[in-house]
């Protein structure tokens, strides 16, 4: 199979990964560097457990091809602590009890730190509206909801 | 109460940390070197005699290892219950998810690859899709000793119900559906399999009791226990439908024979097809009651589709022995169910199992008996629901402290109904939007928690004290399964508490058959209740044996809970069960009389968890099991025709998501503690999925004037009721 180099920026460093260029990238950030973080629930765009940061912006990791990502930058679950410290939400999702199984909770994750990027302080309306492509089976959402207001106010206040 | 010091706290879990780093180790993230791949191949038709196997294309694909059939098994033969199911078929297909083989490949690719070019050539048989075709005389057998294609059948007779139907100032005829539902959890298939450090094939995937797993994978590949090892990792999800093993054996083959460790995914679509659903059941009621409201009588008939194979079916058709009339006394009832064999998906365990199906008719019954005559849904429910000193319809009396009639009065109080004389004032609600309608709608349940009808039951623990003069670090050891729902969380606050130390000393050690003895399935809303009381008796040993100066000092074993009785066959006489979970919800809906959309505006859910161990998690669980039945209501419309699944993805299946997920839920929990449970704990994984379907097409109605008698409750559904009626 045809291969392609591809050099991209991963959680704040270089990687240079040989893969083809249809890969996705939820497989390169899955099986080439290993970062398991990023979910795969069902490769087609629906569920958003595979949701990460490319160029800031939230994508499914499982609609991008490996080829696409080529001199950009990426942020999984993996890169959002800093420093040893939790991102806000991370706690939050914890404090508040929004995880049972989890395997959603990467990409919620994900979705809510690129709308706290945009919209620091969102209203519940518009914390729905981000995270409607992130499925979720077990939490019926509302303590992912406070969760993320929990968070805003926490980074607002910083 | 006595004053606790653990248990009743919302603390923190300590497993979430990972699954907020991304650091959890799923089924799927476990990798080992010099790991094979595996893909199956699937049937892929319905109903088939196999004439012709064709794997040699696929053996010379390169990078392929090896290909296990039917005749690589000492013991060709899978099911939880019953033994009808073949791993890999040999000769027959029954669903379109049968096993027919598995591929190993050095890579993924390569595996796929490999298995388009296997080669299944068939004699296609009659496609039996529905459970009434499949009784007909004369139709096509699924599994050839089973006349009649009859899976499991039931018989109750308390009284004589023709008789007091005959007498009954009023009756109530109709019939009720219920349709499949896909789990969806959001954690597909997969595992992998390797040998241990001691040379046991050990399969680590995701799956709702180690030990069920670690059972089935010795009798298939006839190894004794201690060959076998199966461990969980963290787990996404599980719902019932991972009770069935999917994997877990195929790859415990590959690894065993090849000596080498192998991997397996499955994909949405392979997960959707591949493991069972929700029974769709058809309930036919015919119930009588005396113009004060009191039931009288009930005449039942239930039909549910089986599937292909048994999986747990014929358990979930055992529970409508007591839940066929919900929540209610009745005391002449006559019940007959049948679960027949179809060419469709297996129907399996799903949170409630079967409860829900029953509740939604039993619950629509009681409100069309309200409307003729003339009594509102609070004091209906009142008047006939189970109380302490009850006789159920097991005629068996019910377990002490019967919480529902509380919770009936503490939800009608919530949601603004007054007492009034003799009965309920209901808040009238209407919306400004002239195209637009509002209505209320109620519900109330019960749930039986652990197995029940004579199955032993028990629940195995070991507590590790380590310290001297201190307890400085207590090892818990459970098998119980966290497919998320917190068991090991909650199981640690439960040891934290009978020790007297801080939670912080407490490490869990789970899920793992190497390590400890059977907890039992999560599953029937048992593990805080039965693994709890293991826990805690574990607990307790301990303690005394670190007053007697063990250091360390261990304690544990198996935790028997009381017996209960299998049903009489003619009657259904026993004693099912030895606790139950109650609830009670209202709805708040806006129907939309030009589109036929219904919008949840509020939820009323009452509920009794005995003892919140973690009243944080208990909201979890019952917010969750709200937001399930929403989607089986409303939007989850599984289709599947001639045999074939046709939404095999979750752009095609709709769960619920963060638009839809209500926000206006109020909580009312009362706390009466039970006798079973450690620190009077209940079980709290299913109640809440039991009411707020049916509360739906009572608030529609409540809305509209028209009953519906089907779910789900689609736009296009509604119009067409609204137009008809
Ligand atoms: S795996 Fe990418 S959206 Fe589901
Ligand atoms: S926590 Fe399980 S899917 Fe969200």
């Amino acid at each position: 199979m045809n291969t392609m180099k591809i050099n991209l920026i991963v959680n704040g460093q270089s990687r240079s990964v040989e893969a083809p260029p249809g890969k996705t990238l939820l497989y390169l950030l899955r099986d080439d560097l290993d970062l398991l973080g990023t979910k795969d629930g069902c490769r087609e765009g629906e569920c958003g457990a595979c949701t990460v940061l490319l160029d800031g912006e939230p994508v499914n990791a499982c609609l991008v091809l490996a080829g696409q990502v080529d001199g950009r930058e990426v942020v999984t679950i993996e890169g959002l602590s800093q420093n040893g410290h939790l991102h806000p939400l991370q706690r939050h999702f914890v404090e508040a009890g929004a995880v049972q199984c989890g395997f959603c909770t990467p990409g919620l994750i994900m979705s809510s730190a690129a709308l706290l990027e945009q919209n620091p302080q969102p209203t519940e309306e518009q914390i729905r509206h981000a995270l409607v492509g992130n499925l979720c089976r077990c939490t019926g959402y509302t303590k992912v909801f406070e969760a993320v207001q929990h968070a805003a106010e926490e980074v607002d206040r910083d | 109460m006595t004053e606790l010091k653990t248990v009743g706290q919302s603390v923190i879990r300590k497993d979430v940390w990972d699954k907020v780093t991304g650091e959890a180790t799923y089924a799927d993230d476990a990798s080992l070197p010099t790991m094979l791949h595996m893909k199956m191949v699937f049937a892929e038709t319905p109903h088939a005699r196999i004439r012709k196997l064709e794997t040699a294309a696929a053996e010379n694909h390169p990078g392929v290892v090896a290909i296990f059939t039917a005749k690589d098994l000492p013991s060709n033969v899978m099911g939880m219950v019953t033994q009808d199911q073949q791993v890999f078929c040999d000769e027959k297909v029954r669903f379109e998810g049968d096993q027919v083989c598995a591929i190993v490949a050095e890579t993924a690719a390569q595996a796929n690859a490999a298995a388009k070019l296997v080669q299944i050539e068939y004699d296609d048989l009659p496609v039996l899709d529905s459970p009434f075709q499949a009784m007909e005389s004369g139709a096509a057998l699924i599994h050839e000793d089973k006349p009649g294609n009859l899976c499991h059948q039931v018989r109750l007779r308390v009284g004589d119900a023709d008789a007091a139907l005959a007498e009954a100032d009023v009756v109530i005829e109709r019939e009720y559906f219920t349709p499949w539902q896909e789990h969806a959890y959001l954690e597909p298939e997969a595992g992998l399999a390797y040998i241990d450090d001691e040379g046991r094939v050990t399969v680590r995937a995701s799956g709702q009791n180690t030990h069920d797993d670690l059972r089935q994978i010795c009798a298939a590949l006839d190894l004794p226990e201690d060959q076998v090892r199966v461990v969980y990792g963290a787990i996404g999800g599980a719902f019932g439908g991972r009770e069935d093993v999917s994997v877990q054996i195929a790859l415990a083959l590959a690894a065993w024979k090849l000596q080498r460790p192998v991997k397996i995914r499955w994909s949405r679509e392979e997960s959707i097809k591949g493991h069972g659903k929700r029974h769709p059941i058809t309930i036919r009621h015919k119930w009588g009651a005396r113009s004060d409201g009191t039931l009288l009588a009930a005449k039942t008939e239930v039909i549910t589709d089986a599937g292909a194979y048994n999986s747990t079916s014929s358990e979930v058709l055992t529970n409508f022995y007591y839940a066929a009339i919900g929540a209610y006394q009745i005391p002449n009832v006559s019940m007959d169910g049948f679960s027949a064999f179809t060419n469709n998906v297996p129907g399996c365990a799903f949170r409630g199992f079967g409860s829900p199906q029953a509740t939604f008719a039993a619950e629509l019954q009681i409100e069309h008996i309200a409307e003729a005559l003339n009594l509102d849904p609070v004091t209906i429910r009142l008047k006939n629901c189970v109380r302490d000193g009850a006789t159920i319809a097991t005629q068996s009396e019910i377990p002490p402290g019967v919480s529902l009639p509380a919770l009936i009065e503490a939800c009608a109080n919530e949601l603004g109904a007054e007492q009034k004389g003799n009965g309920w004032e209901m808040p009238i609600v209407e919306s400004e939007k002239p195209h637009k309608r509002r209505g209320i709608g109620m519900a109330a349940g019960m749930k039986n928690s652990g197995f029940g009808w004579g199955f032993p039951e028990g629940s195995e623990a070991r507590v590790v004290l380590h310290g001297q003069a201190d307890i400085e670090r207590v090892e818990l050891f459970t098998a119980a399964a966290d497919c998320g729902q917190g068991a090991h969380n909650v199981l640690a606050q439960v040891a934290a508490e009978a020790l007297n130390v801080p939670l912080e000393v407490v490490e869990t050690v789970t899920s793992d058959t190497a390590t400890i003895g059977d907890a039992g399935p999560a599953s029937a809303s048992r593990l805080t209740i039965f693994a709890g009381q293991a826990v805690k008796q574990a607990a307790d040993q301990a303690l005394e044996k670190w007053h007697n100066e063990d250091r360390p000092a261990v304690g544990g074993g198996r935790w028997d809970a009381p017996l209960t009785t299998p049903p009489d066959p003619e009657t259904g006489a026993c004693f099912n069960s030895i606790t139950y979970a109650y609830g009670v919800q209202a709805v708040e809906i806006e129907v939309d009389m030009e589109t036929g959309e219904i919008e949840i505006l509020n939820i009323v859910a009452a509920h009794d968890p005995g003892r919140a161990v973690n009243p944080q998690q208990v909201i979890g669980q019952l917010q969750g099991g709200i937001i399930q039945a929403q989607g089986w209501a409303l939007t989850e419309n599984f289709l599947s025709q001639g045999g074939y699944v046709q939404t095999d993805r979750l752009s095609t299946y709709l769960i619920p998501t963060s638009l839809d997920a209500v926000s206006e839920i109020k909580f009312v929990l009362l706390e009466q503690p039970d006798t079973i449970g450690p620190y009077g704990v209940r079980g709290v994984g299913e109640i809440g999925i039991l009411l707020l379907a049916p509360a739906l097409v009572s608030a529609l109605h409540d809305a509209t004037g028209v009953w519906f008698d089907r779910i789900p409750l689609t736009p296009e559904r509604v119009i067409s009721g609204l137009q008809t009626a």
